[in-house]
């Protein structure tokens, strides 16, 4: 096979790859404050994906439905966090890995029965033209998915580092009953932590969809794939979660060239529990002195 | 004692005689099917149990474990002729293994992370059953023969009763282990993994063993599976039936076999039904109606009760609401079918957290009020705790002992002897390195240079559960009792010695003798520091006095060469304190060497004959506890100096720490 080849399915493995870091760095947002995570995190993507679509299906221009989108997922979000989240957190227990896991069922149920079952393509006013850089192909679209991914995490940090809702995060992650005694409610910062990573998602989900095509599967597919990179990379660091997102993304692409189309999903997973087994806190998560 | 047996096992015996004879009254193929597989769920679901409900860790592995048990069996009996019985095990065998290897790695995670691990592991295998296609025919999946069993063909009713017998196997094998010393030290490393290892029985290995037996639970259920449908498909083993299986333990009810069985009741009852139901408009009305007007009562009387949250009480009506509602909008209910599911499900985990049997047990231990078997006499102290020679020889020494945390010299170049029989103070403001040097001697954080020696040998360096083997026990500061465990059963499992009887024995229920012994045994110690007569109390539930003897008594199952009693009077009220002076006397009588951290200058005085003084990380002191109170440096550690050499000779002595500061 020759080496252009693998390099252009590497480098278009890596673009995607960027989407699955984006998604895992929601689960980032929400850990960082709450300690849990939305394992119907894909759910929201597909969810809000469809919902841009039908946006746009109304006639809509594109730049006034993807803040709609976004504003869609934020909600989502946030709606999640009450209903599964909420209680459980209170409790201090796990519950809501089950429940979260429930609302994302009838979310996929909900999609399935609302806009069909069929994979849909996505519009989008960026052209699908390749250009020719170092001997690589890439699309716009590749071009415009790692901006937006790059550009969003960018935003999102920026957020958190130079604002008071920023400090707010970083109290409440750091101890939360502190940070209710210094007059910070820790349950309105977990709502928002929801909201923005629900935010995250539909950005994730308006940005990958005129490559996938949407449809009620796609949650699975790449939730999958942001947990393997969220528990490789740590649930701590965005730099990390990038670095790993490219690096499976390009294996995934290398696996299903020389393995089968089948085994894409394999690198990841395999990457994930090796990594597990040398670093369990993750490649770039801190780990912890016990205290006694 | 008769009523308990009479009840206990008499409900058991009950569920299996009327599981084993329904098919002679009941001869629907339906209902066969049905059965069969609430006994192949419910074997995969005690299976579960142990690492959610015994280890609190949520595992979305175990369809991953079902599914290669099935496939291995479908394989071997097809491929290879292996008989029923065989294939079974071998299943068992196999996923016990892979369950290991997997435990390994993803067993040093908690909580969301292990999930996502295990998560990980169910869509790996779920690819490599559909892509293995030489071995496994992929997609189009695998057909099976149900090979003879003794040269019987078996039929439905057959398959159900070998199915219905292994479930009664492993519900007592499993009644025997969780019975048993594995039992507790799964439910001790859930409560305090900290004080698992430094009582030397192992978090770490009982987690392995633990995930490993679920998953061979789930191997052979599968191999059941693969013999109950005779043709299996990859997309079986996914996501889903995850779920499905994990709902089945939480509805069902944690930590119970009961609630095992239950769960399978209600996970193969309503995958089986919800098509059929869902097939009639009608039907389907009446049945959200029942759960509607289900939630809404309870929803009401916990409201009226305030026994639940408002988010409790209404959450599962507005979902039942909105089934009602659903069901009269949508004119395909089949489509909904998920959703349908999904709503159920919020209803019941949202309203029952404790599961069904969790809800029902409460209320029938109100209602039958069985009492516990009677204890057995307490054994002679003389042969739990063998007396030692008090010789004076050097027992502990430690060697410019240092510990450092980046910049943080905690322990800074520590000498320090430690002679055998004696009480050993150990005194220092906050701050001063003592419980880092204790924790460095417990084996819980590795020194990062110096030497550690345990009459002449080398202490293991950074493991606590090496370093309790090797005679080291000790209580914490903060209290690190099994708290959902009695008296009892934290004095138990820290029994050393004592848990011989090899774990296939042990699933025979062959450890009863052993567990009798130690039952006097830790009774023995219960009566040493005066808790006989809370045995059965919960550790959460004893008084905070009592905590910090229990802890003592727990410390002492060691049979330690050396104990180290970190803060033992922190907080108490002065009787407990004239209770603990008299625990720590009678524990040096029987020639146990005690190193006592502690701030309350009059039980030091007291009771040690030595006492050193640590101050910045290094020890600043030596003597006898008069000496040590007249050493200007230790005045000055203690109450500062205005100028540097300025403390008055002779300055009142006794350290002003206040009771129960860290």
């Amino acid at each position: 096979m020759p080496l252009s080849v693998v390099v252009q399915i590497a480098v278009s493995g890596a673009l995607m790859g960027l989407v699955y870091a984006l998604i895992a760095y929601g689960f980032q947002l929400t850990y960082a404050t709450s300690k849990s995570l939305n394992f119907g995190q894909g759910e929201l993507v597909m969810v809000s994906a469809f919902v841009s679509l039908t946006l746009l299906g109304t006639g809509l221009p594109y730049a006034v439905v993807v803040p709609l989108g976004i504003l869609f997922g934020a909600v989502l979000g946030a709606i999640v966090e009450r209903v599964a989240v909420r209680l459980a957190l209170q409790q201090k227990n796990d519950g809501w890995i089950l429940l979260t896991i429930i609302v994302g069922l009838f979310l996929v149920s909900f999609a399935e029965n609302v806009w069909g079952r069929d994979d849909r393509p996505f519009p989008t006013p960026i052209p699908d033209d390749p250009i020719h850089i170092l001997g690589v192909d890439v699309t716009w679209l590749e071009i415009s998915v790692a901006v937006g991914v790059l550009a969003i995490m960018a935003l999102v940090e920026v957020l958190k580092r130079r604002t008071l809702l920023g400090k707010a995060f970083e109290a409440v992650s750091a101890d939360r009953d502190a940070a209710e005694l210094m007059g910070i409610s820790a349950t309105r910062t977990v709502t928002l932590s929801y909201a923005l990573s629900g935010a995250v998602a539909a950005v994730a989900g308006i940005l990958v969809s005129p490559i996938t095509t949407v449809g009620p599967t796609m949650a699975a597919a790449l939730v999958l794939k942001a947990f393997s990179v969220a528990v490789v990379a740590g649930l701590e660091s965005g730099f990390g979660v990038v670095l790993v997102g490219l690096i499976l993304g390009a294996l995934e692409g290398l696996a299903s060239l020389y393995i089968g189309s089948g085994w894409r999903e394999t690198p990841g997973l395999l990457l994930l529990i090796l990594a597990l087994a040398v670093r369990p806190t993750g490649l770039f998560g801190k780990a912890k002195i016990r205290k006694v | 004692m008769l009523k308990r047996l009479i009840l206990v096992r008499g409900a058991e015996i009950a569920l299996f005689v009327v599981l084993g004879a329904l098919p002679l009254v009941v001869d629907s193929p339906f209902v066969l099917g049905l059965l069969t597989l609430l006994a192949i769920y419910g074997v995969a679901l005690i299976g579960l149990d142990v690492t959610v409900g015994y280890l609190g860790q949520i595992n979305l592995a175990q369809v991953a474990m079902l599914g290669l048990g099935a496939y291995l069996a479908g394989i071997a009996a097809t491929r290879y002729g292996v008989g029923i019985p065989l294939a079974v095990l071998l299943s068992g065998v196999f996923c016990t293994v892979v369950g290991a290897l997997l435990a390994l790695p993803a067993l040093r995670l908690e909580g969301p992370q292990f999930a996502l691990a295990t998560l990980s592991f169910t869509a790996l295998c779920a690819t490599a059953l559909n892509e293995l296609e030489w071995l496994t025919n992929g997609a189009q999946g695998l057909s099976i023969t149900r090979p003879l069993l003794l040269g019987h063909a078996l039929d439905a009713r057959d398959f159900f009763w070998l199915c219905t017998a292994i479930l009664a196997l492993v519900w007592l094998a499993m009644r025997n282990l969780m019975t048993s010393q594995w039992g507790r030290a799964f439910e001790a490393l859930r409560d305090s993994p900290i004080a698992t290892d430094a009582m030397g029985v192992g978090t770490y290995r009982h987690k392995v063993a633990a995930f490993a037996f679920g998953s061979g639970l789930g191997g052979a259920a599968g191999a059941l599976y693969a013999f109950n449908f005779v043709y299996l498909q990859p997309m079986t083993f996914v996501y889903e039936l995850t779920v499905i299986l994990l709902l089945g333990v939480v509805l069902g009810g944690r930590k119970s076999l009961w609630g095992a069985v239950v769960g399978a009741v209600l996970v193969a009852v309503l995958v089986a039904l919800l098509p059929n139901l869902l097939s009639s408009p009608l039907l389907f009305r009446v049945f959200s109606g029942i759960a509607f007007a289900l939630a809404l009562v309870a929803g009401v009387r916990g409201l009226v009760r305030r026994k639940a949250a408002a988010f409790r009480a209404l959450a599962p009506i507005a979902a039942t609401l909105t089934l009602v509602v659903g069901s009269f909008l949508a004119s395909n209910t089949e489509d909904w079918r998920k959703a349908i599911f999904a709503l159920l499900l919020f209803s019941v985990v949202v309203g029952l957290p404790e599961g069904l049997m969790g809800f029902a047990s409460a209320g029938l231990a109100r209602l039958f009020r069985v009492a516990p078997p009677a204890l057995p006499p307490p054994a002679p102290l003389d042969a739990v705790l063998p007396a030692r020679p008090a010789d004076g020889s050097v027992l502990l020494k430690l060697d410019a002992l240092s510990c450092h945390f980046g910049g943080v010299r905690a322990v800074d170049g520590v000498d320090l002897t430690v002679k055998a029989g004696t009480i050993h103070g150990l005194i220092g403001p906050n701050g001063s390195g003592k419980s880092t040097l204790v924790n460095v001697v417990s084996g819980l954080y590795a020194p990062s240079g110096g030497e550690l020696r345990l009459r002449g040998a080398a202490l293991p360096r950074g493991k606590p559960v090496a370093a309790a083997k090797a005679g080291i026990a000790r209580t914490f500061q903060n209290l690190q009792l099994f708290g959902g465990m009695t008296a009892l059963e934290n004095v138990m499992v820290a029994l050393r010695g004592a848990w011989r009887v090899p774990l296939p024995l042990v699933l025979l229920g062959l450890g009863r003798l052993e567990e009798l012994r130690g039952r006097a045994a830790a009774l023995a110690l219960l009566e040493l520091v005066g808790l006989r007569g809370e045995a059965r109390t919960r550790a959460t539930d004893l008084t905070y006095g009592a905590q910090r003897f229990l802890e003592i008594a727990r410390a002492l199952a060691r049979r330690p060469e050396l104990l180290i009693l970190d803060e033992p009077a922190a907080g108490l009220a002065q009787p407990d304190v004239q209770r603990l002076l008299e625990i720590i006397r009678r524990v040096q009588q029987r020639g146990i060497t005690t190193v006592l951290i502690e701030h309350h200058m009059d039980v030091v005085s007291e009771l040690c004959e030595t006492v050193t003084v640590l101050d910045g990380g290094k020890v600043i002191a030596e003597g006898s506890p008069a000496q040590v109170k007249r050493d200007a440096k230790v005045i000055t550690a203690y109450l500062g100096a205005a100028e540097p050499d300025a403390a008055p000779p002779g300055a009142a002595p006794a350290p002003a720490a206040p009771a129960g500061a860290p």
